[in-house]
């Protein structure tokens, strides 16, 4: 059995499915991050992937500078990210999400 | 390779990168707000310059065309006054005032390239540049409210750019590149069938897209963030946010989809997707609008209602529809800070965004009152001001599109936006001042109110003057 | 040879009236209040002056002045103004009316702290009337339209401490938005069917038969969902008795003179259209007299002066519509050719416009009068005011005749006019017309028997500058603008001798007037042509019997009104002809059952249910304002998670329609 498309799509449907719901689950600012980084990295494979299967036997570089293209932005965001969590840590003494809900309504 | 073409973003960075590095050595920062909004001038000139240009280099990457210029003279336009109108509000800010300005010009570089990319790696590039910049504005107050706005901001970024990547993958995998005039090639023989659902994973891809860029217009379902980080965010970053981040958006928006999927076997179905998404995004922020107390809260909600009339005119697929947006935008920049520099006038003196803080306040002062009251009217779309003739307008496009049940939810919809506009207007004049000391104001803020209230008159009077340049812009693309 | 630049200048007038106060006057001459009302007066003189200058030069008519504003692709605006013998009419009532208000107001005004505030809108507000009137398209009239209703929203809310002061202006503000709404769509009809705005090539249009059928139709009613809405007319009448919450003078002005007439005008200047659509005009013309006896039946049970004349109003707002209506109707059934029946459509309705504009300006005027003595709207904390305030009572007394329809004042002319053509073209509705005249006639002599009949039972107690002991007449600033409003109260219905007034408001809107359908009166013709034309006489008669029965009610206290049911004996030896016995005996058990019976009903109709649906929509939004808020909940993961079931429900939406 040889690894095709689907078996790539398939793995990045499950990681970006788990990156998903660690995001809109999980209570720790910190984890929450890391989980958009499985999210963004998922979106890597599927780029990838479809970059190597798009025309059988010739290499379509497209998806690869893309894909090199999002984790340097999400490196980027992570900084930004964990730069605010830090300004929230030092308001509240505490990285919890849910505790966030100062304003709404 | 033409560096030409690209000269307004190259200076505006030149201008950020001096506003960093003289930051080290100047004490007096007020110089800081002057060098960036006599820098502005630069970028703005190179941009007028260019005005007429139309073609495409660095493999595709950077397309100038009028309607790029358009949006990158508007969005300049509207930095330019928040960063005259930050000067007082600065103060607050202990530290780091160099790079609050340099951080504004960079999300402003970034939104212009937005506007003017053909390519989805550097639309999804010029988009994380403007959107890490305002991350970082959002919370710069770094109080409770501050920080947590920007942390809901930057998570739900984050989330929904995620989200707008894998549409982007979808899209990329099912049509082979990243070029929009590429991918339109192959859209039209994936749906010869000519519907969306010939081909589900193109469907699933736009949609995908949708989310990611209706998060950055504010459209219902992807609005959740605004209330909250319009609260939040130091009041001139929330008058960016709710104009320039929302108008380059809509130029993404407008590019992307009548440039990949503006053939027309499917533009009915993407015009219905935000015709509906539009009658919702208006119907919900007028009405939760209704029962804010604050008045950032309440522009939060007007905002998403305004992305709702703004779609109004991307439902109605036509050049009457396109230049619409454009001139939507426009007037709702100018409306929509006219009002927001009269808060943070007002703010900077008081220290409150209440409504109810807002009582009396014509006594205290009538000419930021009054400049407050109209820009409001303006947002109703009350003759003689700019946003009569822009909703005027855009659903003339309508309805010529034959959307005329959308036509009547928006009219129903203005009706009920003046209760709480006019709700403002009414405390500001009829309750009783809670102090009688005046709110003073200074030398720039006069000045950005002045050019935004006369604007905003102006065009409601005689708006063919940028209504003409929308109409050169939008025929520049197919 | 006048130039079209006058009509600019005349609009422009009162708004140089606004600029000038709210710029200079309020800021730099706070302590001269004075001043400000010098600006609106000397400034409205001029345009009154200018208007008089219009309507002599109405061989010219009409006089255009249009801006071509907006070309974009087939879309074309032109802004413009036009002078014809409609609206030189209406510029006379409006310059004068407003001219004659704001010197009374002056007077009643005198010491408020608002005087600068109260001028600045007052000229806003007449400045969006007078453009209303000379705007030559719909869009124009829409702007102007919202002025008025913007100026008329800020007056009544002058006093904005009184909570009922504010409630009462957001009503109006609200309850005639419903109406615009339908006006706005209207517009829209007419301009994506015909591509123009411009009022006289709509009218056109709609005589040619080109613009025609469900559309037609569709758009009157919505044009006059608006004039629905600035008329009062059942069912959007409500806000206009709780608008009498505002100063007196507004209510003279806005409530009963010049802006609720801006209905009256709009239908008149679309007649056309209307009587082109059978169903339209019926529907006008039904409104007109349900709503004339309906308010008025209302008028029987008032107490407060000021609402007695609120309903009078709407009654008789009606009462035009209803005399524009019978003769489109006359028209749409193809009695009347267009050429014959538009301009006596319009002299029908406009006539009566104009004359009560005048008298119905002078009995507010009056009521404010009579306030400013007694401290109180209460008519029944006032009483023998006669003695005290003479010319006040004259000027009442004449107003009153006037809109009770007595000969030879001006309602009776203007009035006839209409009970005539509502017989002769629709019968039934002349019932109620004809009944309308009774219950008008007897609710304006039970005011004036209130107030200035009997004695003085004290008026408001404790009540500030105005409590003294004696009621004393109003200052010569407030008596003189009555007595010239007086004046035309009692003579300017006699322009129509001859048909003369006839024939200039024929001609409005390019139509001949053909003399044929025109009953041009001498000034005897009334008694001496009775065998001819028994109407006069009739109507005449019929508002007498309505001022008697107030006199036996309230002066003569024959008949008690409480216990109005128990003495019928005394009526039968009061009155030797059986004829009038039975018609009072009829009415007495009208006045029993009905003003305290259906009456009271229709009252609490109006009250819990017309304004329950009308109040119940707004608490609608606001309950779902509420609710939706929490959705907001605050926690961002719920956000992200809105996201992705966004994405979601769009795929499943999609997939379920595609």
């Amino acid at each position: 059995m040889s690894l095709g498309l689907e078996h790539y799509l398939i793995l990045s449907a499950i990681l970006f499915s788990i990156g998903l719901y660690g995001a809109l689950a999980k209570r720790n600012a910190v984890v929450v991050l890391m989980c958009i980084e499985i999210m963004l990295n998922a979106v890597n494979i599927a780029m990838v992937a479809f970059s190597r299967y798009l025309v059988p036997d010739v290499v379509v570089l497209t998806g690869h500078v893309f894909a090199i293209f999002i984790m340097t932005v999400a490196a980027a965001e992570a900084a930004v990210g964990l730069a605010i969590i830090i300004t929230i840590y030092r308001n509240r003494h505490t990285v919890d999400i849910e505790q966030a809900d100062l304003m709404q309504g | 390779m033409n560096f030409w073409l690209l000269s307004p973003e190259l200076s505006l960075c030149g201008i950020a990168l001096a506003v960093v590095l003289l930051d080290l050595v100047i004490e007096q920062k007020k110089v800081l707000a002057v060098i960036s909004v006599f820098g502005l001038i630069i970028p703005i000139a190179f941009t007028i310059a260019l005005w007429g240009e139309q073609q495409a280099s660095f493999s595709g990457m950077l397309v100038v065309d009028n309607f790029s210029l358009f949006f990158k003279f508007l969005i300049l336009g509207i930095s330019a006054l928040v960063i005259i109108s930050s000067v007082d509000y600065v103060k607050k800010f202990a530290r780091f005032q160099g790079e609050y300005y340099a951080l504004i010009l960079f999300s402003t570089g970034g939104l212009m390239l937005m506007c003017s990319t053909g390519e989805l790696i550097s639309i999804y590039i010029a988009l994380e540049l403007a959107s890490i910049s305002l991350y970082a504005l959002v919370s710069f107050l770094k109080d409770p409210k501050s920080s947590e706005a920007g942390l809901k901001y930057m998570i739900l970024g984050a989330i929904s750019s995620a989200v707008l990547l894998l549409g982007m993958a979808f899209v990329f995998g099912i049509t082979g590149s990243t070029h929009l005039d590429q991918i339109a090639d192959k859209v039209s023989t994936l749906v010869s069938g000519g519907q969306l659902w010939d081909s589900p994973a193109l469907l699933f891809g736009i949609v995908l897209m949708v989310a990611g860029f209706g998060f950055k217009i504010a459209s219902v379902p992807f609005q959740m963030w605004v209330p909250d980080v319009y609260e939040g965010a130091p009041t001139p970053i929330t008058a960016f946010l709710s104009v320039a981040s929302k108008a380059a958006g809509f130029a993404v928006i407008l590019r992307v989809f009548y440039t990949a999927f503006g053939i027309e076997a499917i533009s009915a179905d993407w015009g219905m997707i935000f015709a509906v998404l539009g009658a919702i995004s208006m119907t919900l922020g007028n009405v939760v609008a209704i029962a804010q107390t604050n008045i950032k809260r309440m522009l939060g909600y007007s905002s998403i209602a305004h992305a709702g009339y703004i779609m109004v005119g991307l439902a109605a697929i036509s050049t009457l529809g396109k230049s619409g947006v454009l001139f939507f935008l426009a007037g709702y920049a100018l409306a929509n800070l006219g009002a927001f520099i009269a808060i943070i006038a007002i703010s900077n003196k008081t220290g409150s965004d209440e409504i109810s803080d807002y009582s009396g306040m014509s006594r205290r002062s009538p000419v930021i009152s009054f400049i407050l009251a109209f820009c409001l009217i303006s947002l109703i779309g009350i003759p003689p001001t700019v946003g009569f003739m822009a909703k005027f307008y855009i659903f003339n496009a309508a309805i010529q599109q034959d959307l005329l049940w959308l036509v009547i939810i928006a009219v129903l919809n203005s009706t009920i936006s003046a209760y709480y506009y006019l709700r403002v207007v009414k405390v500001i004049y009829i309750g009783e001042p809670l102090s009688d000391e005046p709110i003073p104001s200074s030398i720039p803020m006069r000045v950005s109110l002045a050019i935004t209230s006369i604007g905003v008159l102006v065009l409601g009077i005689y708006p063919w003057i940028v209504l003409r340049l929308a109409e050169t812009a939008v025929v520049t693309f197919p | 040879m006048l130039p079209s630049t006058v009509l600019w200048v005349i609009f422009l007038l009162p708004l140089f009236s606004l600029a000038f106060i709210s710029l200079v006057l309020r800021p730099f001459f706070n302590n001269y209040p004075k001043l400000s009302g010098y600006t609106i007066i000397s400034c409205l003189a001029v345009a009154l002056g200018l208007s008089i200058w219009v309507m002599t030069s109405s061989d010219q008519f009409p006089v255009e002045s249009t801006i071509e504003w907006a070309v974009v692709g087939d879309f074309r605006i032109s802004l413009g103004f036009v002078a014809d013998n409609l609206t030189a009419i209406m510029l006379i009532v409006v310059t004068g009316i407003s001219l004659m208000v704001q010197i009374y107001s002056q007077g009643y005004m005198h010491g408020d702290p608002g005087y600068h505030r109260y001028f600045a809108f007052m000229s806003l507000f007449t400045a969006s009337m007078l453009g209303l009137v000379l705007a030559s398209n719909l869009l124009l009239v829409y702007v102007f339209w919202e002025g008025v209703g913007l100026g008329s929203y800020l007056l009544i809310g002058f006093w904005f401490h009184k909570p009922s002061a504010a409630a009462a202006a957001k009503k109006a503000f609200i309850v005639t938005r419903f109406g615009d709404f339908g006006f706005l769509i209207a517009i829209l009809i007419l301009y994506f069917t015909t591509g123009t705005f411009n009022i006289a090539e709509l009218n056109n249009l709609a005589m040619a038969g080109i613009l025609g059928g469900t559309t037609l139709t569709l758009a009157a009613l919505g044009i006059f969902s608006g004039a629905v809405g600035k008329s009062a007319q059942f069912p959007l009448h409500t806000w206009l008795p709780d608008a009498m919450e505002g100063p007196t003078p507004v209510s003279s002005l806005i409530h009963a003179a010049t802006m609720v007439a801006a209905g009256v005008y709009l239908v008149a200047r679309t007649l056309p259209m209307f009587a082109s659509s059978e169903f339209a005009i019926m529907f006008v013309a039904v409104i007109g007299g349900v709503t004339a006896i309906f308010a008025a039946s209302m008028g029987l049970v008032m107490n407060d002066i000021k609402r007695v004349l609120a309903y009078s109003t709407i009654s008789q707002l009606g009462y035009m519509m209803l005399g524009l209506g019978t003769v489109g109707v006359a028209i749409s059934q193809g009695y009347l050719t267009y050429e014959e029946g538009i301009g006596l459509g319009i002299a029908v309705g406009i006539f009566h416009l104009f004359t009560h504009a005048f008298f119905k300006c002078l009995l507010f005027l009056g009521a404010g009068s009579v306030s400013h003595a007694s401290g109180t709207f209460d008519m029944r904390l006032m009483g023998g005011l006669r003695k005290y305030m003479p010319w006040t009572f004259l000027v009442f007394l004449a107003g009153a005749l006037s809109l009770s329809g007595i000969w030879p004042l001006a309602g009776f002319w203007s009035k006839d006019m209409i009970v005539l053509h509502a017989w002769e073209h629709t019968p039934v509705l002349f019932w109620l017309a004809i009944i309308t005249v009774f219950m008008t006639a007897f609710y304006m002599f039970r005011v004036i028997f209130m107030t200035f009949g009997g004695e003085y039972r004290g008026g408001e107690q404790g009540h500030g500058d105005h409590a003294h002991g004696e009621p004393h007449e109003s200052p010569l600033v407030m008596v003189f603008p009555m007595a010239v409003l007086a004046l035309m109260a009692i003579g300017c219905g006699w322009a129509i001798w001859g048909g003369g007034a006839a024939q200039f408001l024929g001609e409005a809107g390019y139509y001949g007037l053909h003399g044929a359908h025109w009953h041009a009166h001498g000034f005897f013709d009334v008694f001496t042509k009775v065998g001819e034309e028994p109407m006069p006489l009739i109507a005449l008669a019929v508002a007498l019997a309505g001022i008697l029965l107030a006199y036996t009610m309230y002066s003569a206290k024959w008949i008690s009104p409480e216990r109005v049911g128990k003495v019928f004996a005394p009526l039968y030896t009061l009155f030797s002809r059986k004829y009038y016995l039975d018609e009072l005996y009829e009415q007495v058990f009208v006045v029993r059952i009905l003003q305290n019976g259906i009456f009271r009903l229709i009252e609490l109709f109006d009250i819990y249910v017309v304004d329950g649906i009308v109040n119940g929509v707004a608490n609608i939004t606001v309950v779902g304002s509420s609710t939706l808020r929490r959705l907001q909940t605050g926690q961002l993961q719920s956000y992200g998670l809105a996201i992705v079931l966004g994405v979601l429900i769009i795929m499943v939406v999609l997939f379920i329609y595609r």
